[in-house]
């Protein structure tokens, strides 16, 4: 994703992918969905994304998988990682934390390689400035 | 032609309401006075009432003036507004956004008010201040406030100040009948951008920049009838755009709307700007509330809710959620255009980056595209602050 290979990421996932990105919103004390795709969608919203405006600085992911649990029976492995994502502008080339939370993964383990069948990105930061285009 | 000094800053080939000096978005000076004479004026929305169902339930809300408030409902499940200060040692009472107490309490030296603002408790009254002052001279400062208009929270620091529904006038009239059903905020995100407030009621104030958005080149603007929808202004700057039917199944992924929202046609879309930062917005089945928050003249907070109907079931609820985020969520596809504009407004207006005029000058019958909506903000803004946008500080020389 940070290299913005989506053909690439799309490729890695289940033809079942479900991504979304969540976050508990304090303020009203409620579960907030900011993004919800499935594979198709996914697909349709990186295809558009030349279409629109947006900021082109560079984000960097960093991922530290934390826990991993499989079971054996479905041929699924569940992983829960930290995620600090970075964004660093084109001039200059400052660079600053942008978002934090953890990332819970359901990988698909019954094929030739293991898949992704489910991402749910659980954002701590809620304030992200002017927002971003490409998922995390 | 490119044009030299001289000419970059000549008047506009337009009449003096059709343009503004770009220092009203810069100037210190200015922004210390619309605090005043605006916002510390002005009926703004604090939170919605979904936010305090229950008694005791508050909330903290930053005033565009200065100020820190929170809202509390009391036992007799009346909103009540006041300053977030102890009268003490000027602490601030509540730190969460939001909570539930009886009493607030400082955690200072324990000094404790209840939901009507009445000091209730001074630890050891007697021994420091003998007959001298008491609880009763330690009450709150309460700031006028009102729930209507959809269920929102409206408060005004005012004490001399009009009723809202004065305030508002009919400018809401146009969304009587959507506002009529109990409403609940089911989202809520704030921005920091460092660009001037008006700049972002502007944008909501125009539709010219349908051009910035790709979800709006492909539905709204290629259908018939698009064009004709018109801005029409009510006393006080308010403004209202009418509805219209969208096309929205030409952007791949959001044809079925299924949900809609009392008393909007199905793809329509009403828009009404509330003076000096407020803006109801109801497309598809939500309805967006922003309100502007400036923190200077070049530093602002938005605050955006989406609210659905408090009668949702899950399944509706969840439809407007996915039709609120997927365009105006932090990671929806409009919202990051447009404060992608603001924040490059802000970039570029700057004290000395010699920027002198933004144009207002497009005349299109009133229709969406036309500038007018921001014409009549300006004129509003011009009354209360006693100094013409146009020319704020006198010293333009216009002919
Ligand atoms: S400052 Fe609040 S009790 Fe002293
Ligand atoms: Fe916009």
């Amino acid at each position: 994703m940070d290299s913005k290979d989506f053909a690439g990421f799309l490729d890695l996932c289940d033809p079942a992918f479900r991504y979304a990105i969540t976050a508990y919103i304090p303020e009203i004390r409620k579960e907030m969905t900011w993004l919800e795709q499935d594979k198709e969608g996914m697909k349709l919203l990186f295809d558009n994304l030349p279409r629109h405006n947006s900021d082109h600085s560079p984000l960097s992911r960093h991922i530290t998988v934390c826990i991993v649990d499989q079971d054996e029976a479905k041929q699924q492995a569940k992983t829960i990682s930290t995620l600090q994502v970075f964004k660093t502008s084109l001039d200059g080339g400052a660079t600053e934390l942008f978002a934090v939370g953890k990332i819970y993964d359901t990988v698909a383990l019954n094929g030739d390689a293991p898949k992704l069948l489910d991402r749910n990105i659980r954002l701590d930061t809620r304030m992200l400035g002017a927002g971003y285009h490409i998922p995390f | 032609m490119s044009r030299n000094e001289i000419a970059w800053k000549e008047q506009p080939k337009f009449p003096s309401t059709h343009f503004v000096d770009t220092r009203i978005y810069t100037d210190e000076q200015i922004f210390r006075e619309e605090q005043e004479k605006i916002f510390n004026k002005c009926w703004i929305i604090g939170c919605h009432e979904s936010e305090l169902p229950n008694a005791y339930d508050y909330r903290t809300f930053s005033h565009p003036g200065g100020a820190k408030l929170f809202m509390i409902r009391g036992e007799d499940m009346k909103v009540r507004a006041f300053y977030n200060i102890c009268p003490h040692r000027g602490n601030t009472l509540l730190y969460d956004p939001v909570g539930n107490t009886k009493r607030v309490t400082c955690i200072f030296h324990a000094w404790s008010f209840n939901a009507q603002g009445d000091c209730i408790d001074i630890p050891r009254s007697k021994e420091g201040y003998q007959d001298r002052y008491s609880s009763k001279d330690a009450g709150l400062r309460e700031v006028k406030s009102e729930v209507g208009f959809g269920g929102f929270v409206w408060v005004n620091v005012d004490d001399n100040s009009g009723t809202l529904k004065e305030y508002i006038g009919d400018a809401l009239g146009m969304m009587e009948e959507n506002l009529s059903q109990p409403l609940e905020v089911f989202t809520y995100h704030k921005a920091i951008v460092n660009t001037n407030y008006k700049l972002w009621h502007d944008t909501n104030s125009e539709f010219y920049h349908d051009y910035m958005h790709y979800f709006n080149r492909i539905t709204g603007m290629m259908q018939p009838g698009y064009f004709d929808r018109k801005y029409k202004g009510y006393p006080g700057g308010h403004a209202s755009v009418g509805s219209m039917e969208i096309k929205y199944d030409a952007y791949a992924g959001s044809q079925e709307r299924a949900v809609g929202w009392p008393g909007l046609a199905p793809g329509g879309w009403v828009l009404i700007d509330l003076f000096p930062g407020m803006t109801f917005n109801l497309r598809t089945s939500v309805l967006r509330m922003d309100t502007a928050i400036p923190l200077g003249p070049d530093k602002l907070i938005i605050e955006f809710r989406g609210l659905g109907l408090k009668s949702d079931t899950p399944e509706q609820r969840a439809e407007r959620v996915r039709d609120h985020n997927t365009i105006w969520g932090p990671f929806g596809r409009n919202l990051h255009e447009d404060l992608l504009g603001v924040h490059g407004q802000g970039l570029a207006m700057r004290e000395k980056s010699d920027s002198k005029w933004v144009l207002h000058g497009r005349e299109e019958n009133s229709t969406i595209h036309d500038e007018v909506g921001m014409r009549h903000f300006y004129a509003e803004w011009g009354k209360r602050m006693g100094r013409p946008a146009y020319d704020p500080f006198g010293d333009n020389k216009l002919g």
